[in-house]
C-alpha cells in the first residue's frame, strides 16, 4: 500500500510514456542546451513566449545564459546590421566548441522586410556560419523546439 | 497671442530683420541666413531657450539646397522657435553651435554629418554614429539610389535565389 502511494506522488500522478530506444541514445549523447541571445529589433518578441510559462523552455533544461562562453546554442534573430554583426562575430568567437548558431525569423534568412535596405544585411551565412535557419515572422515556439531537438540528432557531425 | 509672445516677435524683427511668423502661442517660425545663426542662437539662448530639441536637414534637390532647421524650446515661456536657414547642397558646410548648446547639438550634427554629409565647422566628434565601415555615398540624400546600391553590394543576378529581386 505504501509502495503505490510513493510511486504516485513521484510521477504526479500522471500516465508514464514508456521511453523510445531514440530517447534513451539521445540521452546518452547530449546535455541541456544552454542559450545566449543575440536580438535585433522585434527578435526578442519572438522568444518571450518560449521562456514564458505555456511552452517554458526551461522544463527541457533550456537556459539563457550570462555569456557566449557557458552557451552551446546561439540564438540570432531580428535584422542584422553591419555595426550588430561585428559584435555577433565577437560572440560567436566566445562559444565554446561545438557551437550551433540557429537563426530566427525571415530577417536573418532573406532580409525580410528590410530586404532593400542599405545598411542591413541579407543573409546571415555570408557572415557567421549558420546550423539551422528557423522561418516565420515570428517563427513559432514549437518550430523553434523542433529545431532543438534536430540538433541533439545531429549533435555527433558537429565535431 | 500672448503677451510675452507678441513682445518677443517685435524683439526679433527689430533685433534680427526677418520676417517672423506665428502658428499659434506656442510656435514660432523664422528664417535666418547661415552666417548670423550662430548670433541668433546666442541670443536665443539668453532669452532662456535653453532646449535645442532637434536639429533637422530637409533636401531640397531642385533648388539644390539643404534647409536646416533648429528647434529650440523655452521652459519659462512655453515657446518653441524654429530657425530655418539654408545651405548649398554640393558645398554643405555651416558652422557648428555646439559653442552654444555644448554636448546637446553635438550629437545631432553627428548623425547629420553621417546621414547627409553636413559639415559642421568647430565640432570636435563627428565621427560615425550609426554606420561603421560605411563606403557608399550620405545616404539620406535624395539623389541617393538606395535600391540600386543593395542589388550593387549584397545581390547576385546569377544566383538562382537571388533573381526575383532583378526582374
Amino acid at each position: 500500500m505504501v509502495k503505490i502511494v510513493k510511486k504516485l506522488i513521484y510521477y504526479g500522478g500522471r500516465i508514464v510514456v514508456k521511453r523510445s530506444e531514440k530517447a534513451k541514445t539521445m540521452r546518452k549523447l547530449i546535455k541541456a542546451i544552454w542559450i545566449f541571445n543575440w536580438f535585433n529589433s522585434c527578435g526578442f518578441a519572438e522568444l518571450v513566449p518560449l521562456v514564458g510559462s505555456r511552452w517554458d523552455m526551461e522544463r527541457f533544461g533550456m537556459i539563457i545564459v550570462g555569456t557566449p562562453r557557458h552557451a552551446d546554442v546561439l540564438f540570432i534573430a531580428g535584422y542584422q546590421t553591419h555595426k550588430s554583426l561585428e559584435r555577433a562575430k565577437r560572440v560567436y568567437e566566445q562559444m565554446a566548441e561545438p557551437r550551433v548558431v540557429l537563426a530566427l525569423g525571415s530577417c536573418t534568412m532573406t532580409g525580410g522586410m528590410y530586404w532593400d535596405s542599405y545598411n542591413t544585411i541579407k543573409k546571415l551565412e555570408d557572415y557567421l556560419p549558420v546550423t539551422m535557419y528557423i522561418p516565420g515572422c515570428p517563427p513559432r515556439p514549437e518550430a523553434v523546439f523542433e529545431a532543438c531537438e534536430k540538433i541533439f540528432e545531429h549533435v555527433k557531425e558537429l565535431e | 497671442m500672448s503677451k510675452n509672445q507678441s513682445d518677443l516677435t517685435s524683439e526679433i524683427k527689430t533685433k534680427f530683420k526677418t520676417d517672423v511668423k506665428v502658428q499659434n502661442r506656442q510656435r514660432i517660425w523664422l528664417n535666418s541666413n547661415p552666417n548670423e545663426l550662430i548670433d541668433m542662437c546666442k541670443w536665443f539662448k539668453e532669452k532662456g531657450f535653453v532646449h535645442l530639441s532637434a536639429i533637422s536637414v530637409t533636401d531640397w534637390l531642385e533648388k539644390k539646397e539643404y534647409e536646416l532647421t533648429y528647434h529650440l524650446w523655452s521652459y519659462n515661456e512655453k515657446i518653441l522657435v524654429t530657425i530655418k536657414t539654408r545651405i548649398n547642397r554640393k558645398k554643405p558646410v555651416i558652422d557648428s553651435v555646439t559653442p552654444v548648446f555644448y554636448e546637446n547639438a553635438q550629437i545631432h550634427e553627428r548623425e547629420l554629418h553621417e546621414l547627409f554629409g553636413v559639415e559642421f565647422k568647430g565640432n570636435s566628434d563627428l565621427t560615425p554614429l550609426f554606420l561603421e565601415n560605411w563606403e557608399g555615398p550620405d545616404p539620406f540624400r535624395k539623389d541617393f539610389n538606395w535600391r540600386e546600391y543593395v542589388k550593387d553590394s549584397f545581390y547576385n543576378k546569377d544566383d538562382e535565389r537571388e533573381k526575383v529581386y532583378y526582374d
